[in-house]
């Protein structure tokens, strides 16, 4: 998943600790575009849930 | 394993909304009632007509603003075609078909049924604001399907 600069970054300081920060840098977008289609399906379900229980 | 901290609450989220929809699935279904339309009660369909409750059907009261409509469902209308309640009253509507399968949907309510020959459907809808509710087939039936309808008067 790492990109390739992450990856030239790493191998060029591998004692340097510099693996960890990359990868969490790397899954930065990741995180954004999971929990942002995690959002759309819980408040799409919310929607539908609401119309449910509005129409009992 | 090493789990990366942003995939750690990722997985949690989303086993989190797993969760949380089983719950609501559950408290839906066994402390709201919840239950789909058929409940695998069976007719013979060729004999709708001499099987009670649907040789006698109508709009029967069962209590303090509670009814029950035997509604029969054939190409291409509902048997009785018109049902009138007062407002605030909880009706359940038991249904099944004399021939091929019909929908049974009334818009901007929770009621939609597919009533299937040989099985009986129970929804049960409280109607609180007067006006005329429409009973439609959502389900194509033959050349009169689009003019299969019922009302619902709540006054």
């Amino acid at each position: 998943m790492a990109d390739p600069a992450a990856r030239v970054k790493s191998s060029t300081h591998p004692k340097h600790g510099t693996t960890k920060e990359t990868e969490s840098k790397s899954l930065k977008g990741a995180f954004i575009a999971v929990m942002t289609l995690g959002a759309l399906i819980v408040l799409s379900w919310l929607g539908v849930f609401y119309l449910f229980l509005s129409r009992i | 394993m090493h789990i990366h901290r942003y995939e750690k609450i990722w997985l949690m989220f989303g086993g989190g909304i797993i969760i949380a929809f089983i719950i609501a699935l559950f408290v839906n279904a066994f402390a709201m009632g919840m239950h789909p339309p058929s409940h695998m009660a069976t007719i013979d369909p060729v004999k709708v007509d001499q099987t009670a409750p649907f040789d006698k059907p109508g709009l029967r009261k069962i209590g303090e603003k509670e009814y029950e409509a035997v509604m029969v469902s054939f190409v291409f209308g509902y048997n009785p075609g018109t049902l009138e309640v007062p407002a605030g009253s909880k009706v359940t509507f038991i249904s099944t078909s004399k021939d091929v399968v019909h929908g049974f949907q009334i818009p901007e309510t929770n009621v939609n049924m597919m009533v299937v020959p040989g099985h009986i459907n129970k929804a049960t809808q409280t109607f609180n604001k007067p006006g005329e509710y429409l009973i439609l087939c959502n389900e194509y039936c033959g050349a009169g399907h689009h003019m299969m309808m019922a009302k619902v008067i709540v006054k």
